[in-house]
């Protein structure tokens, strides 16, 4: 997890849990180190902004989309928030966020509330499925 | 002033080879056209056009999943400067099983050689990134190893205790390089999965 402002109270609460928290530095690490821990086993969840992921296309390229790795991903959407009130200008990260996710082919449901709650196993359901990166989108779901 | 002391990359690999039983090893770059002259392991990993910059990440994550054995990581110091932040993160969740050899040739060889900026220090760096005091586990360890001697006498140590061990390697190398192999990467995954006893 890259701590952001979508994620915050997820990350609060993933810290006092008993879930194995790892906060790289960027999020090409993030990702290449999940694509380490599937191999080994695991089943990781990466949870990252939107800018971030923009950021780490190479790795989600080489250690998902190409060999297949079925990462799961929480793509935080900084912009949301302003963008559906109205507000301009529009932050060009909420722009492109939906876009970009559907041009490398990866499958993503929003995650705004907690009726959305059920995309999360769709995701994950998705993701080993296909053995393919799968993704939820969250604008306000952590928000207090 | 001396000559500084430098590694053959070939005389390297084959003192890590062997030595080596049943770590994986993670290569990555150029180390992936010289390791495999000298292994054909069903625990090696070629992690080549997988992410740039990122294969001690990918090791990272496999050293946390496997932790009944040692993961190896092959990569140059290009590759490093491509993601010096991790460095912070090795540190951060400091595995004992983990063993990242820098080569350090000062270079993007691959890409036509390249020079890297000059006075980069990099065993410095994984000592200012938290690696010095050992890590969050308190066994992280830095060293700069120059000469092949000294390498093949550290051998038994970093293979057996406890890590993270972040090692410096200079080399060089007088022998051509194979071609560059793209083969098929899901393959790679599931070859390594299979090795481990997972598929």
């Amino acid at each position: 997890m890259i701590p952001d402002g979508e994620s915050r109270l997820l990350y609060d609460a993933v810290r006092s849990s008993a879930l194995a928290l790892i906060t790289p530095c960027r999020e090409g690490e993030a990702i290449a180190i999940a694509a380490g821990l599937w191999t080994g086993g695991e089943k990781p969840l990466v949870v990252l902004q939107n800018t971030g992921l923009m950021e780490a296309g190479d790795a989600l390229r080489g250690c998902g989309l190409g060999p297949r790795v079925p990462l799961r991903l929480m793509v935080g959407w900084r912009g949301y928030g302003g963008a559906t009130a109205g507000r301009t200008p529009i932050d060009s990260a909420y722009t492109y966020t939906e876009p970009l996710l559907a041009a490398w082919g990866i499958p993503c449901w929003r995650l705004m509330g907690d009726e959305d709650l059920p995309a999360l196993a769709t995701m994950d359901r998705t993701a080993e499925e296909t053995s393919l990166p799968a993704a939820v989108v969250t604008g306000w779901a952590f928000r207090p | 002033m001396g000559v500084p002391a430098v590694i053959e990359r070939m005389d390297l690999f084959r003192a890590l080879a062997a030595r080596r039983t049943d770590e994986i090893v993670v290569m990555t770059m150029t180390a992936t056209l010289q390791w495999p002259l000298v292994s054909r392991h069903e625990l090696d990993f070629d992690f080549l056009a997988f992410g740039m910059g990122h294969a001690g990440d990918f090791g990272l994550g496999l050293a946390l999943a496997r932790p009944e054995r040692k993961t190896i990581v092959l990569k140059g110091d290009g590759g490093l400067l491509m993601s010096l932040g991790s460095l912070v993160t090795w540190a951060a969740c400091a595995p004992g099983n983990l063993l990242v050899l820098l080569l350090e040739n000062r270079s993007y060889e691959l890409t036509g050689g390249q020079p890297l900026p000059p006075r980069v220090d990099f065993a410095a760096l994984a000592r200012a990134a938290g690696l010095a005091g050992g890590g969050a586990t308190g066994t992280g360890k830095v060293e700069r190893i120059e000469t092949l001697a000294r390498f093949a006498d550290a051998l038994p140590r970093l293979l057996a205790e406890d890590g993270p061990h972040f090692v410096v390697l200079p080399v060089t190398t007088r022998e051509a390089l194979p071609p560059v192999n793209h083969s098929d990467h899901a393959g790679r995954i599931r070859q390594l999965q299979r090795a481990l006893g997972m598929a």
